[in-house]
């Protein structure tokens, strides 16, 4: 015979009561679960959404928008790679064009050729060199982010492309390592292999790779610079600095005219809301709560006086009305996240498999799951704790032959 | 072992007074049976739990092994209970939670370092008769089988004093008999009783009885005057008897 033994025999003893009372703290924490765990996912969803629509501006030669037919100065597309192009700029334009005031991030792009590698892709492959250390519009596509910086010698792929992740493949003489895989985009990205821009220059210099035709690639070369402006700024005032800097005759900047800030700001109402809602309804529980607790006490108080004349001190009583408060909220609290866990991950998986861009809901990690599944027992275990305090007080103050004599 | 001088118990119900136990002085030395006699609403009871530490008195002293029970801290008074006092009330008092062999062990939970143990409660489980009822629920056991079961909770930590406040008020005449057997038996071995009662039948059972009639307590003389007394299970004082005892 212990403490807990005669804990859980009363537990036991009211089975209804003490689920329904378990029930209520499940709720409670299944509730402030869901809210945190949508909180994220739905957070990490807009960040990953947002991180995937690519550059604020292009900079790219003059030619380039003859030469690219659906952009223009009004562009309302996400630009996440510049469109193959035979028109270089040299890449110290970037020290200028990083200086320009409201750049926040730019990144090279390198358009090397179009091959016809049946083994990778019944279409044409377009072989692109990124900068991996600067690059902030491919790598927010990846299916998996990298576990490593891409090294020389491993490339990103598009999701049409054949090879598994740390597969090699072969283009010319060249072999390259399968790093990351991108999500698909329903464009010609699917159809672009992704190398690093020491390895587009060593491929480009390879004897077949660029036709005779096209300006050959030198070291330094780039075909475009896709930058992201501070949102402080406006976005056509960037463009503007840009253009100053450089003759109009060698880039041109092309802007996407298109903003999330709308979106953004209703979604970021969501949280809020959520929390709102978690916070009715542990005020609305904790009364309801300890009423039950009060309840609870008052019908043992028979028991309370007979186990006080058994020698039962004070901070005993309080201690095994805590106690069994707290072993009922511990055990709904890990009820209510536990299934609030599965439907969740029931759930998620259904909207991944379904969605086209497979972008849907972004599963918190492990351990902010872990953390959200703390914080959630932390609240109803305090719920408890706090709705228990005045009847462990009026129990552990009732005179035992008082209590004995009335019940008896 | 348990001294008690001048203790008055006023109760306050609504604007007025009402003394429960008016200035009784009693002393109950080891190895006595001490009986208490009274109606119902005499403030036996009362007196009980305030020898039992259960009730603080108004006024007056009550000493239990020389500690004055009075003037200590929840703690120590717990402590005192656990150790020193066993409780019998009147009703069950049971623990309907547990089985009879936990309830008979749940003392122990209060006196870690005492002499209970689970070959102990289980002994007394089998003195009280109810061996083959260890692992059964209060609720499936008599009226008498819960008393027993109280009995034996009483004795677990095998204190020197075993207050028992009307154990045998519920129960019929033989199972009250054989309770009243086991309490002679084990007063026979030294541990001290003192016990209210209404029931004029038990008197024979004390070593020293007392008699309380609002708040006030009296001894009464042993043997009483003119009046024969049995143990014999269904036997009654007569008319004559009950008369002397009131009139004292």
């Amino acid at each position: 015979m212990n403490y807990l033994t005669y804990l859980l025999a009363g537990i036991r003893n009211k089975a209804g009561r003490n689920l329904a009372t378990a029930f209520c703290f499940a709720f409670i924490a299944a509730n402030i679960f869901s809210g945190q765990y949508l909180t994220s996912g739905a957070g990490g969803s807009v960040d990953q959404g947002v991180s995937r629509m690519g550059a604020d501006h292009l900079v790219v030669p003059a030619q380039y928008q003859v030469f690219s037919r659906g952009f223009g100065p009004e562009n309302t597309f996400a630009v996440v790679r510049a469109e193959p192009s035979t028109y270089r700029i040299r890449a110290d334009i970037m020290a200028t064009v990083g200086s320009v005031q409201g750049v926040m991030k730019m990144s090279p792009q390198l358009y090397v050729a179009t091959l016809r590698e049946p083994a990778l892709s019944p279409s044409p492959v377009e072989i692109y060199g990124i900068d991996p250390a600067t690059d902030f519009t491919i790598q927010p596509w990846l299916q998996h982010p990298l576990s490593t910086p891409m090294s020389p010698g491993e490339v990103i792929v598009g999701h049409e492309i054949k090879g598994d992740i740390s597969s090699q493949i072969s283009l010319s003489s060249h072999t390259y390592t399968v790093a990351g895989r991108l999500d698909p985009t329903q464009s010609p990205i699917d159809r672009t292999i992704f190398l690093r821009m020491d390895d587009a220059y060593a491929l480009a210099a390879t004897e077949g790779i660029v036709p005779s035709s096209d300006p050959r690639v030198s070291y330094g070369d780039i075909n475009a610079v896709l930058l992201q402006g501070d949102p402080g700024e406006g976005s056509d005032l960037v463009a503007a600095r840009i253009r100053r800097a450089f003759s109009p005759t060698y880039i041109t900047v092309i802007s996407r005219h298109f903003s999330l800030d709308p979106a953004l700001q209703e979604i970021k109402d969501l949280p809020r809301l959520l929390t709102y809602i978690s916070l009715i309804v542990v005020v609305a529980a904790l009364p309801l709560i300890s009423l039950i607790a009060a309840m609870v006490a008052h019908e043992r108080q028979r028991e309370i006086g007979l186990i006080r004349s058994m020698g039962a001190k004070r901070h005993v009583i309080i201690s095994l009305v805590f106690a069994e408060s707290l072993i009922l909220a511990a055990t709904g609290g890990i009820f209510g996240v536990g299934v609030s866990l599965i439907a969740f991950t029931l759930i998620s998986t259904q909207i991944i498999d379904s969605s086209a861009l497979h972008v849907s809901f972004a599963l918190p990690t492990v351990a902010d799951i872990g953390m959200m599944a703390g914080v959630a027992l932390l609240v109803v275990i305090t719920l408890g704790s706090i709705s228990s305090i005045y009847p462990a007080y009026q129990s552990s103050t009732i005179s035992p032959y008082d209590a004995i004599r009335k019940n008896g | 072992m348990i001294e008690g001088i001048g203790v008055t118990k006023v109760f306050r119900h609504g604007r007025s007074d009402v003394v429960a136990v008016d200035d009784v002085h009693l002393n109950v030395i080891p190895g006595e049976f001490v009986l208490i006699y009274g109606r119902s609403g005499s403030g036996k009871s009362t007196l009980l739990g305030m020898l039992g530490g259960l009730i603080n008195p108004t006024s007056g002293v009550i000493r239990v092994n020389g500690l004055d029970i009075g003037n200590l801290s929840d703690a120590m008074i717990s402590e005192v209970r656990a150790k020193e006092i066993g409780f019998v009330f009147q009703f069950s008092g049971h623990i309907p939670t547990v089985t009879v062999l936990e309830n008979v062990m749940l003392p122990m939970l209060f006196y870690r370092d005492g002499p209970g143990s689970l070959s102990r409660a289980v002994e007394l489980i089998r003195r009280v008769g109810l061996s083959d009822r260890a692992d059964a629920y209060p609720c499936t056991l008599s009226s008498g089988e819960m008393k027993r079961v109280a009995i034996a909770r009483a004795l677990i930590n095998s204190p020197p004093i075993l207050i028992a406040d009307e154990p045998t008020g519920d129960l019929d005449i033989d199972t009250e008999y054989e309770i009243m057997q086991l309490f002679q038996q084990l007063n026979s071995e030294g541990m001290t009783f003192v016990m209210v009662t209404h029931n004029l039948d038990l008197v024979p059972f004390g070593t020293r009885t007392y008699r309380m009639d609002r708040g006030k307590m009296m001894e009464i003389p042993r043997p009483l005057p003119g009046v024969t007394m049995t143990k014999e299970p269904n036997t009654h004082l007569d008319h004559d008897a009950g008369t002397a005892m009131n009139e004292l």
